[in-house]
């Protein structure tokens, strides 16, 4: 028997190497490219964003948002706390509203203004009117 | 999502021994749908352009081929009709295994999505009797889905929009076992409507919809790379590019796609070219760092890496990453 084993011990080298040699050229490689899905993804969240952030600064939505007693730059930071996949699904709202010809006429504005004002509360926790919007606050 | 279930319009009608136990409640049932049929058969023109003066007023696309449906099956023979008129000859008994579902006997929409995409073909939805006309003058044949029966007794069918002639008001199907089937546009929008205006395009990668937009179009060819059709998604994406050269979503699949392709030296030029016209996005370094770092370009894989991670953002979690990567292992 231990002669066995003593002659069985260079084929049990060949084949370790054998499969050390299959494992390796595959470690390095655990890194991978960025996928177009993730690519397309960022790119729609970052104009989603863009486009929301410009909503808020209009001087009426201002003046509501600080009637609440949120500031710009807090609304701001809450547009920025939203996941990609949540500013996407706001935007498709703001897609949906009545779009108007030029500019943003008087009806559509109207629209708007309550749609900012309820996500922002529906962020602050105060509302709970868009499904998709993570609740951050309520105590 | 809608499920066609019959596909059966074209099947022979019950022959007429009816039980009188039965005659009772089909009387009062036909009452009644004689009175919802009439008092909605008005024509929904605000779905629909101006037919008088809509350009151009006909169109007959001769050059899609008609496979009869079997039993329940008209999603296989629908994708069937397209796909081979789009280049890639099919017979509709092959597709069946990859979008019928026995169970239900019918066919999901995702499915015949799938099911083009596997085919090497972009599946590209379309919404609504404008995009549906735009897209038939343009001779494009369109898949629509229908519901022959009601809202409570749903019949789905799918049928090929090959032609329409807004002057008689007709649409031209082929549709179960009818070829050229030529249907009254308010019945055909009657049936229609209750799937939204679904329609679905089927078309050569490099073929692309009248009515594409950028967003739309490059989303279905990255539908191409999910089924792994990696030459048909870099066909896709080089005509996405050529009508939109500023896209950087389809540069950057272009890139995804030749480097599954495993054509690196393809992928690090179009990386490259990424990183030239886009140079605040990160991804772009990070993907040409990847394939020069996998090329041995140690140096070169190194500098573009850090400037991935400089630009950071939302994914500079793999930015840091693929940069502790390439120190680790560059020589």
């Amino acid at each position: 028997m231990k002669r066995f084993r003593s002659n069985l011990r260079p084929v049990s080298v060949v084949l370790t190497i054998c499969m050390l040699c299959l494992s390796v050229p595959y470690t390095p490689c655990a890194a991978a490219l960025i996928g177009t899905e993730t690519i397309l993804d960022a790119t729609d969240a970052k104009h989603a964003r863009q486009n929301i952030k410009e909503i808020l600064t209009h001087e009426d939505v201002k003046r509501a948002l600080e009637n609440q007693g949120i500031s710009l730059k807090e609304a701001t930071a809450r547009v920025d706390s939203l996941t990609a996949r949540e500013v996407i699904a706001l935007e498709k709202r703001l897609e949906e509203l009545p779009a108007g010809g030029d500019a943003l006429g008087t009806v559509v504005f109207a629209a708007l203004f309550v749609f900012v004002v309820l996500l922002i509360t529906d962020i602050l926790g105060h509302t709970d009117v868009f499904p998709f919007v993570t609740k951050t606050a309520s105590e | 999502m809608f499920f066609p279930k019959g596909c059966a319009d074209d099947l022979p009608e019950q022959d007429g021994s009816l039980q009188c136990a039965v005659c009772m409640p089909l009387a009062v049932l036909l009452t009644v749908l004689a009175v919802t049929v009439s008092s909605c058969a008005t024509f929904s023109k605000q779905h629909w352009p101006n037919l008088a003066s809509y350009k151009p007023s006909k169109q007959e696309i001769n050059s899609v081929p008609f496979f009869p449906q079997k039993a329940y099956q008209c999603g296989p023979s629908t994708l069937a009709m397209v796909l081979t008129w789009s280049g890639m000859p099919v017979e509709p008994d092959a597709v069946v295994s990859k979008v019928f579902t026995p169970s239900k006997e019918g066919t999901h929409q995702p499915a015949m999505i799938s099911a083009a995409r596997r085919y090497a073909r972009v599946a590209y939805p379309v919404s609504g009797a404008e995009e549906m006309l735009v897209e038939v003058a343009a001779e494009h044949p369109v898949i629509v889905l229908q519901n022959l029966g009601l809202s409570w007794f749903p019949r789905w069918h799918y049928a090929v929009v090959v032609g329409y002639n807004l002057e008689d008001r007709t649409v031209t199907l082929h549709s179960g076992t009818t070829r050229n089937k030529r249907m009254p546009l308010q019945v055909f929008d009657k049936t229609w409507a209750r799937s939204n205006r679904w329609g679905l395009l089927v078309l050569s990668p490099d073929d692309l919809p009248a009515t594409a937009s950028e967003d739309r179009f490059v989303s279905a060819v990255l539908g191409l790379e999910r089924a792994k059709q990696w030459n048909a998604a870099v066909e896709g994406y080089k005509a996405a590019l050529n009508r939109w050269p500023g896209s950087f979503g389809a540069l950057m699949g272009l890139g995804n796609s030749y480097y599954a392709l495993g054509e690196k030296a393809c992928a690090a030029d179009t990386f490259r070219l990424a990183t030239e016209r886009f140079p605040t996005e990160g991804s772009a370094f990070n993907n040409l760092a990847q394939v020069l770092w996998e090329q041995d370009e140690h140096k070169k894989a190194l500098a573009a890496a850090k400037r991935a991670v400089a630009i950071g953002g939302p994914l500079s979690h793999v930015y840091a990453k693929t940069l502790e990567q390439i120190q680790k292992h560059s020589p």
